[in-house]
């Protein structure tokens, strides 16, 4: 069953414009960080006010998506799901490599980069940060493990159910921690919901799959491999509904601080809603990233041409990415002691104000080369990782069961 | 009464650059809560409510030393520590720059060195020298770029028994400090009589620095 033509047709990849291009990226992208090593975080736009900015939201983003990928392939175990079978062994290799660019995204927002190993040499438990760094380095650590398995020894099909076992729980725990991160913290009324982790899983479900879908289009566009129409409509039907979940327990949240008369709840919303000085997340979450999708993935007319369902995949990654900036920035905007003259910012500039009352944010071009290098290093990291764990062949290997059935 | 010296004190002895301040003076009315949705003017001295009615007081806030603190729960590597006397401390050898405790404080006391600070004069004032306490690095004269600061309650002071620099620059004696274990202690005393509070008390965070009413707010009179 192994189709060798796939694994010749994909070779000439490594000599690809978009290969060239991406590694470019990297290399800028390391520069950038060694400019920020050697001025500091001075070169971003986070302040004292807003102090985490595009890597946490990027982390974030990363984190759900290795979560989503997890979700996927064990699903296709525990749920019997036999259409999902292909992509068992591409959703663990996401997993693995989003995990892996998740806990790299730390880095540069770190002060003290070269420090890293004091969260394995001093833990503080009590730290949510800790729980989160732990989780991720055992979720990283459990795929790779099964990806190994799956290269090796992919007829262990015993092993492999126990495996998905533990590995559902593992993925919904990965985005719970990560969300807990934020929502333990009562400084920050915006994230402090009991909501939080459902609405972190939600999005992790509906980002990873939509990722899954991005990635399985190429293969099938330009690797020559055919993923069977039942896979599809799983993919679209799981997207659908993980994201009219994930939209309700956002819309949960706006109508419990819409119905109450709560200042601070309220200013920040107000930030968020059409309107604000954060209306873009809104459209971007709700209509671009949120009706659209939902409309062509629920028309079973639509849903059947894999164009439009990649293009609805696209659609839902931006609008988990609006969501994750709507979470964070706004979280800083408005401080629980919000009286003049504000906080300090801890730089300077001539001429203006060292304190601010309301809080600022823009990314600056450095902290864009960085996330977009790291970004560009995961695409790589996947295409080798298609190439070096086999990841077509094992898609090729599994649709004639999911025909036969 | 307004007038910064122990935020400029502060800054002075403890060498703070430009845009750092770990003491700060805010503008608020008396005896209101120190969380409200807007303020009435984002400029200091700005007094609210309607002419004729205006009132104004002033709220010094530095880091509280809270005894449940949040930055020294979240603090993923225990950079952020807490002394058996309940002065909230950070290890500038130890923090690795997360920020994890900026995102936790509720009073916006923290400072991160974003950049390697700005200092005019660009000679060392104040302090001048490392200090260490249970062994730990919690001063430095020039900070590192890359890890938190904030007040330290003047620990190189307090620990020879005089009282923190705020308190011995403020020239009205608005400042007192003392040790709150002890009952028959000056702070102790001004506490129960005066009914003190606490900043945010309904968080939970129980701050060691407690405020008194203000007993004759300046009114401008018809
Ligand atoms: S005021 Fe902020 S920095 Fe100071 S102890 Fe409390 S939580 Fe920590
Ligand atoms: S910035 Fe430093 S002190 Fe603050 S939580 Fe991180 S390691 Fe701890």
């Amino acid at each position: 069953m192994v189709s060798k033509n796939v694994v010749r047709a994909s070779t000439p990849m490594v000599r690809s414009p978009w290969v060239w291009g991406s590694s470019a990226l990297v290399v800028v992208g390391l520069v950038a960080w060694f400019y920020e090593l050697e001025h500091g975080l001075a070169v971003t736009g986070m302040r004292d006010v807003v102090s985490w900015g595009l890597y946490i939201i990027t982390f974030a983003f990363l984190i759900g998506l290795a979560a989503g990928g997890l979700v996927v392939s064990a699903s296709a175990e525990v749920f019997h799901i036999e259409a999902l079978r292909p992509l068992s062994r591409l959703g663990v290799l996401t997993a693995a490599i989003f995990s892996a660019a998740g806990g790299l995204m730390i880095i540069p927002d770190l002060g003290k980069p070269f420090r890293i190993l004091n969260l394995f040499l001093y833990p503080n438990w009590t730290s949510p940060l800790e729980w989160d760094v732990t989780i991720i380095t055992i979720y990283f650590l459990f795929s790779a493990t099964e990806l190994y398995y799956m290269v090796r020894h992919p007829d262990h099909k015993r092993l492999f159910k126990v495996l998905a076992y533990i590995a559902l729980p593992l993925a919904v725990l990965l985005h719970s921690i990560t969300a807990i991160l934020f929502g333990l913290q009562f400084a920050r009324v915006w994230w402090n919901i009991a909501l939080l982790p459902p609405m972190f899983v939600a999005s992790a479900i509906v980002s990873g799959t939509a990722l899954i879908v991005v990635i399985a289009w190429i293969l099938q566009k330009y690797h020559g491999v055919t993923i069977p129409s039942s896979t599809w409509r799983w993919l679209a039907g799981l997207m659908a509904v993980s994201l009219a979940i994930d939209l309700f327990f956002v819309g949960c949240d706006y109508v419990t601080i819409l119905w109450d008369n709560i200042p601070t709840d309220r200013a920040v919303l107000a930030l968020v809603l059409p309107g604000g000085r954060f209306q873009f997340t809104f459209w971007f979450e709700w209509v671009v990233g949120g009706l659209i999708p939902f409309v062509v993935l629920a028309s079973s007319k639509l849903r059947s041409k894999i164009g439009y369902v990649v293009a609805s995949a696209v659609l839902i990654l931006v609008g988990v990415y609006a969501f994750r900036i709507e979470l964070i920035v706004p979280g800083f905007i408005n401080p629980l002691i919000q009286l003049p003259p504000g906080i300090a910012l801890g730089t300077f500039t001539p001429g203006a104000s060292p304190f601010q009352l309301v809080g600022h944010y823009s990314p600056t071009i450095v902290e864009y080369l960085i996330v977009v290098g790291l970004l560009c290093l995961t695409a790589l990291a996947i295409a080798w990782g298609y190439h070096a764990f086999r990841v077509g062949e094992s898609i090729e290997s599994e649709v004639p069961h999911v025909k036969s059935s | 009464m307004g007038c910064w010296t122990c935020a400029v004190g502060c800054k002075a002895i403890n060498d703070e650059p430009l845009g750092y301040w770990w003491n700060r003076i805010l503008t608020t009315e008396p005896n209101g809560s120190a969380q409200v949705a807007t303020s009435a003017s984002p400029a200091i001295d700005v007094p609210h409510g309607v002419f004729p009615n205006l009132e104004l007081a002033y709220l010094p806030v530095a880091c509280q030393h809270c005894n449940n603190a949040p930055c020294q729960k979240v603090c993923p590597v225990g950079a952020t520590f807490r002394r058996e006397d309940g002065v909230i401390l950070i290890d500038y050898e130890r923090c690795i720059g997360c920020r994890y405790c900026l995102a936790a404080c509720p009073y916006g006391v923290r400072i991160f060195n974003w950049g390697p600070g700005e200092r005019v004069p660009d000679f060392i004032i104040g302090y001048g020298e490392d200090y260490r306490t249970e062994g730990r690095l919690v001063f430095e004269p020039v900070r590192p770029m890359g890890v938190m600061e904030k007040c330290t309650l003047c620990v190189e002071r307090i620990d020879v028994g005089e009282e923190p620099f705020c308190v011995a620059v403020c020239p009205v004696g608005a400042r007192v400090f003392g040790d709150l274990n002890d009952p028959q202690s000056e702070v102790s005393t001004l506490i129960n009589e005066e009914g003190a509070s606490q900043l945010l008390a309904q968080l939970g965070t129980d701050p060691n620095i407690y405020y008194l009413p203000v007993r004759h707010p300046d009114k401008v009179s018809e």
